[in-house]
């Protein structure tokens, strides 16, 4: 009997501990909108768009009309 | 493992942007045919020399007008071409976000994702044009600031208002730059008496069309077909002329810019004032047309950086970013 005490006094103290650490609980929407926008951050966009500008001064010469 | 692309559609070019490789397609949206066995000859650059040169069992024909899908067959065949040469074969699947006009319809919007998945994808999305070009102007989205983008393609131009990663207000026309190009064939026609081709419209309005007075202009010497006598013609054309010519399709676009921006709420209408507006597509490299639309608009216009590009590198940032810019996509807001 001690020691099934002692085991669920132990898994309290530790349920205890990891919501202490885990922080204040955020919505779903606010996580995913955060993501959204972080991923449009221009810091995110840097790595698509220095990967094009040197295709774009290899290609300079290809006109063929301006429509888009 | 295929890598999974982003594809512009337009009217005049296809782009294909190749996940962690960039730019690795740009070609004219044109397919020659066999017009007596149905039999594709040629695609994209080697079928746009063909335009308007072909003896009578090919036919060269861009499978989109105004944005929008007129022949689905024809387009299935070029969206499977297209993949094929960037690798994609039945083993290898890719994920696919394709740039479309924000006009477009429930039918065309299913006919594209279902031409690219027939065509070889494992999974097709679709995004709109404004959307993707102001992501691949570079302009900041991701703020609560106004941010307007005027995209003038082939068959449309689109203007949005974009903040905080969304559309805020939109206008789209089904004009663009090959209606340019068809109103200077018109009037050449009619004024001149004379027929030239697309091609030659096109390249008429390279060379001296303008939306407005511009310090370097210059005539055209122009040849075409006499309609009197059917013998070869040469006349002589002004930028006068010209903006003549393309005024009514000039002035169509600059009108849905105005719309666009009295649909804008009020605390967004006056960041443009700072900001601007950003040109891309390359409808936009009309000379003139930025002065044009900042004069009757009285909102600073600028030129994107790299305006022919600039929607198929935001097609390129999502599918870089799927999972976290997956809301952004058509189906997911429905």
């Amino acid at each position: 009997m001690p020691w099934v005490l002692a085991a669920i006094v132990a898994v309290a103290i530790v349920v205890v501990v990891f919501l202490a650490k885990r922080g204040p609980h955020q919505e779903p929407g606010v996580v995913n909108f955060r993501k959204h926008i972080d991923a449009l951050s221009p810091e995110a966009r840097r790595e698509v768009m220095d990967r094009v500008r040197p295709t774009r001064d290899d290609s300079s010469n290809t006109d063929h009309g301006t429509g888009g | 493992m295929a890598r999974d692309l982003a594809i512009d559609l337009g009217t005049a070019n296809t782009l294909v942007y190749m996940k962690g490789k960039g730019i690795v397609l740009n070609e004219p949206s044109v397919i020659a045919l066999n017009r007596q066995t149905g039999e594709v000859l040629a695609t994209g650059r080697e079928a746009w020399q063909m335009i308007g040169r072909t003896p009578g069992y090919i036919v060269a024909v861009r499978p989109l007008r105004g944005g929008a899908i007129t022949d689905f067959e024809i387009t299935e065949r070029m969206i499977r071409l297209l993949l094929q040469r960037v690798g994609v074969s039945r083993f290898t699947r890719p994920k696919v976000v394709i740039c479309v006009p924000s006009a477009i319809t429930e039918v065309e919007r299913r006919a594209v994702t279902d031409a690219a998945r027939r065509a070889g994808a494992a999974d097709a999305q679709l995004i709109e044009q404004p959307m993707a070009a102001a992501i691949g102007a570079d302009l900041p989205i991701d703020e609560p600031v106004g941010n307007m983008v005027i995209d003038i393609g082939g068959g449309t131009s689109e203007t949005a208002v974009i903040s905080l990663g969304g559309i805020v207000a939109l206008e789209a026309v089904r004009v663009g730059s090959f209606d340019i190009d068809a109103s200077i064939q018109a009037y050449v026609r009619r004024e001149h008496g004379i027929a030239i081709g697309e091609r030659t419209a096109e390249e008429v309005k390279v060379a001296i069309g303008s939306a407005a007075v511009t310090d370097d202009e210059s005539q055209a010497e122009v040849r075409g077909r006499d309609l009197m006598t059917g013998l070869p013609k040469t006349v002589v054309l002004t930028p006068e002329e010209i903006r003549f010519a393309i005024d009514d399709v000039v002035s169509s676009i600059i009108a849905s810019v105005v719309r666009c921006l009295a649909k804008a709420p009020p605390e967004l209408a006056q960041d443009f004032l700072v900001r601007g507006m950003y040109l891309v597509g390359g409808g936009g490299l009309l000379r003139g047309l930025a002065q044009r639309i900042e004069k009757e608009t009285q909102v600073p216009v600028r030129m994107s950086n790299m305006p022919l590009e600039a929607v198929v590198m935001g097609a390129g940032h999502c599918i870089e970013h799927y999972d976290a810019l997956k809301g952004m996509f058509m189906g997911a807001r429905r």
